[in-house]
């Protein structure tokens, strides 16, 4: 009792202090020379605790900043920081990430991930390939991830969540910087130069090289996972009268262990230009090649796409609409030599175009009401249509509550139309996409100027979610049908506490309930890939200090619950971080490590692909001139 | 025992509340506030600008930087003239201002409207119709410019080399 009242002294006192200390301020810059300062180093308002975005969705923004001061140093791995993701590390360089439960190698396919603009999901398995995927991290000015479908504004595969990656602009990383990284399981390194071009133009290179050893075996035994990487690319931004222009591109290549010849290449490039039509319209058109192509364990697999999208924004009084159209179209090639798994045909064009527009009524300056709708078609199910409705009320400048209802789907991939291996299994020409309707809400605000929190509830409503049927009459072959349906629901909840200038708090947690069935007299085969494995809840918690002005201190711990479809995953807790000191303003030398608590600990289930996660300890140095 | 556990808990209670040896890091909007006044210095302004008075800075739409201007321009001094600080929501009345910054989403309506009066324009927004005669960015964590020197002659205003030299890109033409 005593001490819980200390504690509670204790705890009071902390917040009291910090109050004091926000409102001591600023450090004084009065007496700086202008060429001074020009050398201050600050922390974006990003850095700051999230902005009040008006956006009525569940949203989690992670900034370039988390991500450098976290330590970590590839994608899937920077997405662990947002709680509404479920990230599963299968190997040294493929993982499963998704939002709102359908986690798996194969039934990861309701996440729509865009890297700058540019859409990374493949149509082989509706899913993403992460080890193809590798952007500087330095260069990310952000990542969103929205749990939840969207459809409407983003497309086919935004059914369970969204994840956004932005990257800076060219003239935001001026100068050059070099990165390299040590340790016993991967090494990195980096160079990148950028310069301006003009009184606002500013392009930058950068070439990056990665080498992952493999993990320990997991259910399915040891294989070969050992990747070595490294992309080259560029970035230039330019600025002309009204217009915005930006071209970007990026070479990738990889080796791989499995067989001589193993590894993949991929290249993309994308333009982008944007620009204003009188004073209350602005416009954007964007287009980009990509392609890659990957070589595993005598499978071939090839995919080129080429993405056009018009966007046109306009606000009129009360109304902000956008509206637009985009025509997407990819090549595909898939030659199987290790079994008589195979697409028929091997190689298939295929073809997406959409319209789509919505618009934002602002009722009162408290009151918005949202609607919008894509028709979407494509070349296996035709037009679709996706629609949206939402409200938002902003009760005051802090808080924001919403309420959706949204329809998203799935389109079918190759693998779930043409995948073909008599006599075990035929092709399923009739195979219709994946919908969902969901129903969400959430509220998001800053009750006080040092905290903030979101908490977003949703029920998902599935049907013609995939299953492995035997054929009429219960013998081969088996073919993928439509066969599931039901409904999930759950809670996300993440908050963000600056207890002082110098330490930033942050902890999130999902829940998630399934009750997905295969419809009446039906049979699924492979549960764990229609349906994925989820954990019931995780829990993330971050910690980031400024110990001294030159050394940064960040913890970050996450608890998973166990994954209960045989063969099972137990729950586990694990833990990473990043001790970081700047030396003379533009040396940074660290060490960072991450799962620190075991030795190895498996995250995912999978019996043929999966290995386990290590623990992985490295030192860096990232310079700046 | 028991004076030990209430030991360790005002131990970690004299760490929590120890104040912190760090110095916070500034924010990006606290340096900008600094560098507006530190701009007139090396700017000089035509006959038919305003070259009586306070210097005035001007926040015209949207306004970042709450009390940091103000605190930013308190006691500084240009040639003898002291600073002011002034909110307009729109352009109209900007001929009575030094400095402009201009902000939020209608800042390029705001910058048209200004034409091409000899006040010296500065924006977070680098491109488009946006884009003032100065233009921030952030480089390496460090907030930087750019100077748009053909706006200024246009607009009859004479940036000294010392300003352009600091700025990462200069438009000459």
């Amino acid at each position: 009792m005593r001490s819980g009242a200390v504690a509670f002294c204790t705890l009071s006192s902390i917040l009291l202090w910090t109050g004091r200390a926000h409102a001591a301020g600023e450090p004084d810059l009065a007496d700086l020379s202008i060429e001074q300062l020009a050398q201050i180093k600050v922390t974006s308002a990003s850095k700051q605790l999230e902005p009040l975005s008006e956006a009525p969705a569940a949203l989690f923004v992670i900034t370039g900043q988390d991500i450098e001061n976290s330590g970590v140093l590839s994608l899937p791995e920077a997405l662990r920081l947002a709680p509404n993701l479920n990230v599963q590390q299968v190997d040294a360089s493929q993982y499963a990430i998704s939002a709102r439960g359908f986690n798996g190698v194969q039934a990861g396919n309701k996440l729509l991930v865009l890297i700058d603009g540019r859409s990374i999901y493949t149509p082989l398995g509706d899913s993403v390939i992460w080890n193809l995927h590798q952007p500087l991290l330095e260069d990310v000015q952000q990542i969103e991830v929205i749990s939840g479908p969207g459809g409407t504004l983003y497309g086919p595969n935004a059914v369970n969540g969204v994840v956004n990656v932005t990257l800076k602009t060219a003239q935001d990383t001026i100068g050059t910087l070099a990165r390299a990284t040590a340790g016993a399981g991967e090494r990195s390194a980096t160079l990148r130069h950028g310069f301006a071009i003009g009184s606002s133009g500013a392009m930058r290179v950068y070439a990056d090289w990665h080498d992952r050893e493999g993990l320990p075996a997991g259910y399915g035994g040891r294989i070969d996972d050992d990747f070595r990487s490294w992309q080259a690319g560029f970035r230039s931004d330019f600025g002309a009268g009204s217009d915005n222009i930006t071209v970007e591109g990026d070479y990738f290549h990889a080796d791989a262990d499995t067989a001589p010849g193993d590894g993949a290449s991929a290249y993309n490039l994308l333009a982008r230009w944007s620009g204003v039509l009188g004073r209350s319209a602005s416009f954007q058109l964007q287009s980009y090649v990509d392609w890659y192509k990957r070589q595993f364990t005598r499978v071939e697999d090839s995919l080129s796409t080429f993405d056009n999208q018009a966007q046109l924004n306009i606000s009129a009084g009360p109304h902000e609409m956008v509206a637009g159209a985009g025509v997407r179209t990819t090549r595909d090639r898939f030659i199987n030599n290790l079994n008589q798994f195979q697409l028929n045909p091997t190689s298939r064009r295929l073809w997406v175009y959409n319209l789509f527009a919505q618009d934002r009524f602002n009722l009162s300056p408290k009151l918005s009401l949202i609607g919008g709708v894509k028709v979407e078609r494509s070349s296996f199910v035709g037009w679709q249509v996706l629609p949206n409705v939402r409200l938002a009320w902003q009760p005051s400048g802090r808080a924001l509550l919403w309420a959706a209802v949204s329809r998203a789907v799935r389109t079918p991939s190759r693998i779930d139309r043409e995948l073909e291996a008599l006599p075990l299994l035929a092709r399923s020409t009739d195979f219709t996409s994946e919908k969902l309707t969901a129903v969400e809400g959430g509220y998001r605000g800053q009750p006080a100027s040092w905290l903030s929190f979101s908490v977003n509830l949703f029920y998902n409503l599935y049907s013609d979610i995939r299953t492995t049927e035997l054929a009429p009459g219960g013998g081969l072959p088996v073919q993928l049908l439509n066969g599931i349906k039901g409904h999930t629901y759950g809670i996300e909840a993440w908050g963000t506490a600056q207890l002082a200038p110098w330490w930033r708090l942050s902890l999130g947690g999902s829940a998630l309930h399934k009750d997905l069935h295969v419809k009446a007299g039906r049979l699924d085969l492979q549960p764990r890939n229609s349906l994925g494995v989820d954990p019931n809840w995780q829990v993330t918690g971050s910690s980031q200090m400024d110990l001294t002005p030159k050394l940064k201190l960040t913890l970050d711990v996450r608890g998973v619950d166990e994954l209960d479809l045989p063969p099972e995953v137990p729950g586990y807790v694990e833990a990473g971080g990043q001790l970081a000191y700047s030396w003379r303003n533009n040396v940074e030398l660290f060490v960072a490590g991450r799962n620190l608590l075991h030795r190895s600990h498996r995250e995912n289930g999978d019996p043929g692909a999966s290995q386990l996660a290590k623990r992985s300890i490295y030192l860096g140095t990232r310079l700046r001139f | 025992m028991k004076s030990a556990r209430a030991s360790i808990v005002a131990a970690l209670g004299a760490v929590l509340l120890a104040p912190s040896p760090a110095r916070a890091e500034v924010s990006d909007v606290a340096v900008k506030a600094a560098f507006l006044p530190r701009f007139a210095r090396y700017v000089t302004w035509p006959p038919n600008g305003h070259t009586s008075g306070p210097m005035t800075i001007c926040v015209i739409g949207d306004d970042p930087f709450g009390g940091l201007l103000n605190q930013a321009a308190t006691g500084q001094q240009v040639d003898g003239r002291s600073f002011m600080v002034k909110r307009m929501a729109s352009g109209a009345g900007a001929i009575a201002c030094n400095i402009a910054f201009v902000g939020g989403s209608r800042a390029g309506e705001i910058l048209a409207g200004l034409g091409r009066q000899p006040v010296l324009t500065v924006t977070d927004s680098r491109s488009g119709a946006a884009r003032g005669i100065i233009h921030f960015a952030i480089v390496d964590g460090r907030v930087r410019f750019f100077i748009d020197n053909a706006q200024a002659q246009a607009r009859g205003l004479a940036i000294s080399s010392r300003l352009l030299a600091l700025a990462i890109g200069v438009n000459q033409r």
